[in-house]
């Protein structure tokens, strides 16, 4: 362990093992998730940089979106991100989730995925080379330092405007808000 | 082998057309009304396997066109030489203004998925199927996206660019 850093761990310990085991959702969406078996196998081995796939929304706390979303897609990516326990983070992947990509005139999918979920980080490219996810693992740990990686909060802040916009993506939603209106914080500005 | 067949098929129904645009493929352009018949004669001659059914628009001409792909399971033995696999493509036109066709599912069961899912795209109303649901789409539209005359970019600007974005209003 790096001895500069002893200070950093006693002082906020939960936010050091945070960094450090990443858990992320086994979620296959576009074309991004070709990139993701060398990454987390032995050609590039995402251990070493303590992410690690998990197998169920539950046991995960870092959401991969890895590539086009389609409309039937979000209702799922919703669903999925929903259930994963807090702290949680986002990074879209490639330029279909930031702004369409090459399907930015398509009839059926989602042209900018931060409207529906909050979104922690971008890697942008089509596709990202598996380099690429590394670096935007260590820009994570970066946020999570400074306290930017905050998106499950945003979440909680902004939730009727997320859920309408969900709703008006998806038609009216099957499952019952996450948050009550009344549970939102107030005085928790981040 | 090519001519065989395209002799025989012309010799047992009328009003087709058989043409060979290359080696290895058979085209008939049929009638609406006779394609099942057509479709049960080629699965007796061996043509056990619906590889694909497709549709095109043509918006300029009126007219829906359905393709029926057909090959068989026997060609991918090693006795068949490249030029001895046979595809054969049955089209048929049918109007813009009725777009209506009986089901295949009858002769070839696995029809169902694509006769839903071009009952979805493109509207085409497949008469005898047991359940035309949606089956790729989350939403209705007006027109099926697959048409021609479908404005995907208005309705792109219509429907997502309406929706505002969240962190932006603060």
């Amino acid at each position: 362990m790096d001895r500069n850093k002893i200070t950093k761990w006693l002082k906020e310990p939960a936010k050091m093992a945070n960094k450090y085991s990443l858990h992320a959702i086994y979620f296959c969406t576009g074309c991004g998730i070709i990139e993701i078996p060398p990454v987390i196998t032995a050609r590039w081995d995402a251990e070493r940089f303590g992410v690690i796939p998990a197998a169920t929304p539950r046991q995960a706390n870092l959401f991969l979106i890895t590539g086009y979303v389609s409309v039937k897609t979000l209702r799922a990516i919703i669903r999925t991100y929903e259930q994963m326990p807090e702290p949680k983070y986002t990074v879209g992947f490639g330029s279909c989730p930031i702004n369409g990509g090459m399907y930015w005139d398509s009839y059926n999918t989602i042209k900018h995925l931060d409207k529906y979920i909050p979104i922690d980080g971008w890697i942008a490219g089509c596709m990202p080379r598996p380099e690429a996810i590394f670096i935007a693992v260590t820009h994570l740990w970066t946020l999570i330092d400074k306290e930017m990686a905050n998106g499950y909060i945003r979440y909680r802040k902004n939730y009727e405007s997320y859920r309408r916009n969900q709703e008006l993506a998806l038609g009216k939603l099957e499952w019952p808000p996450l948050y009550k209106a009344s549970e939102e914080p107030q005085g928790n500005e981040q | 082998m090519n001519k065989s067949l395209k002799e025989k098929i012309e010799s047992t129904f009328k009003d087709l057309k058989v043409a060979i645009p290359e080696e290895s493929r058979i085209a008939v352009t049929a009638e609406n009304h006779s394609v099942l018949a057509i479709l049960r004669f080629l699965k007796d001659a061996g043509f056990n396997h619906l590889a694909l059914i497709s549709a095109v628009d043509w918006i300029e001409d009126g007219f829906f066109e359905l393709c029926f792909i057909l090959t068989s399971y026997m060609q991918n033995n090693v006795e068949y030489t490249d030029s001895q696999r046979l595809h054969i493509i049955l089209k048929t036109l049918i109007p813009r203004e009725k777009p209506q066709c009986k089901t295949a599912i009858g002769i070839f069961p696995n029809a169902e998925p694509y006769e839903r899912e071009i009952h979805e795209l493109f509207g085409i109303k497949f008469e005898g199927h047991p359940r035309l649901t949606p089956l790729l789409l989350e939403r209705e539209y007006e027109i099926p996206p697959f048409r021609k005359d479908f404005d995907t970019r208005k309705y792109v600007e219509d429907v997502f660019g309406n929706i505002p974005s969240v962190e932006n209003n603060k």
